[in-house]
């Protein structure tokens, strides 16, 4: 719904006279238009002006010109590239490329892995390393005399041990 | 070939724009040159009327064609290449608008440039640029995309389908652009009498169309 009338709709033709380049059928049909349509007479007139002061104020610069040679866009472009064009000619360095990148990979990732090794080991040592078989082994005196003696010692020694005392058999072979 | 090559480009080339991208794709540098003295000095224009520096637009022109050669192989023109070259210098001159705060010298001081070689006596001289002064100034009033439409008409001389091209719009939107940008310029230039430009009027003043009245509601028939 209009709530305004806009004029009369040949208004846009009668401005656009000059530039949208009419043929002679619609130039004479929009005359006759403004021969009985007082608005679009005064478009038409005043368009002309318009148009003629716009050229008039633009023809100074329409006469502006650069001196720019062509060297400057070589310059920005830079040298054509010697590279081959040729994707499969490429091949080989990409594939030593993708070596470099694949080795890089795998260093980082023996390197984190042996760091986080590392950091997980003392939560190892909280869990029990020997079986209770293990254990009852260890406590057992070896048979040797030399081997028992020296058993004897790191036994006193280990202040951890939790070897009970071990008994010299009375009668024994001392 | 040897003519080819003692050519001079910036003599002008018979060839069709066609014919220069296609030369140039295969590595003609010649051609490439004749598309760029074809083109640079409307480019500078254009890039001089949206940037209004003309550092700026140098470096316009010389990035477009910078453009233009990378984009060799894409180029299918055809008819014509000045469409293309035209968008690109458009989006790069809006690119490198002046920003706020920064005082750039004003299409105005280009037209005393220009007139500062004209012929005439003082007085004449004066008043013209007196004149180009109160236009160009309110052509920079209206907005971006109505003032595209001027310039791309009025100094570069593009007619409406090749705006439309530029623009990337239909050429309904443009002629309705320039239609509105001329009844503004109208509603401004209308003020100043030595134009010759009158200022308009309201549609009661000129005797034309008074509203139609609202129709009394005709009662149904059988109703009731």
């Amino acid at each position: 719904m209009k709530l305004f009338s806009r004029g009369c709709e040949s208004d846009q033709a009668a401005y656009l006279s000059r530039a949208d380049r009419l043929g002679p059928w619609e130039r004479i049909a929009l005359e006759a238009h403004a021969a009985s349509c007082a608005e679009c007479a005064d478009a038409l007139r005043n368009s002309r002006s318009v148009d003629a002061a716009l050229r008039g104020a633009f023809a100074p610069l329409r006469a502006q010109r650069t001196m720019i040679a062509p060297g400057r866009v070589r310059l920005a472009v830079g040298p054509p590239s010697a590279a081959p064009t040729n994707p499969w000619l490429r091949a080989p360095r990409l594939f030593g490329r993708l070596m470099e990148a694949s080795l890089m990979v795998a260093v980082t990732l023996f390197a984190v892995g042996t760091s986080l090794d590392l950091s997980t080991r003392p939560s190892q040592s909280l869990t029990p390393t020997h079986s209770v078989v293990q254990q009852y082994f260890r406590a057992q005196p070896p048979a040797g005399d030399i081997d028992y003696l020296r058993w004897l010692r790191l036994v006193k020694a280990d202040a951890s041990s939790t070897v009970s005392e071990p008994t010299i058999f009375p009668g024994g072979r001392f | 070939m040897k003519l080819d090559a003692r050519r001079d480009p910036s003599a002008g080339d018979a060839r069709t724009d066609h014919d220069l991208v296609y030369a140039a794709r295969d590595g003609d540098t010649m051609a490439f040159d004749a598309l760029f003295y074809r083109y640079r000095d409307g480019i500078f224009r254009l890039g001089l009327a949206i940037t209004k520096d003309p550092s700026a637009a140098e470096e316009i022109v010389v990035d477009t064609f910078a453009r233009a050669h990378r984009a060799l192989a894409r180029l299918e023109p055809d008819a014509s290449l000045r469409p293309w070259l035209y968008r690109v210098a458009v989006n790069l001159s809006y690119n490198r608008r002046p920003r706020k705060g920064v005082v750039l010298s004003s299409l105005d001081d280009a037209v005393d440039e220009a007139l500062a070689n004209e012929d005439g006596s003082p007085s004449h001289v004066a008043e013209q640029a007196e004149l180009r002064r109160l236009v160009l100034a309110a052509v920079d009033e209206l907005g971006p995309k109505h003032r595209l439409v001027v310039v791309l008409h009025y100094l570069n001389g593009l007619n409406l389908t090749e705006i439309a091209q530029v623009v990337d719009c239909p050429v309904g939107t443009v002629k309705s652009r320039l239609h509105y940008a001329l009844r503004r310029l109208r509603t401004h230039l209308a003020a100043h009498p030595e134009l010759g430009i009158e200022p308009r009027r309201p549609l009661i003043a000129t005797g034309l169309r008074a509203p139609k009245p609202i129709p009394a509601p005709v009662p149904l028939e059988g109703g009731e």
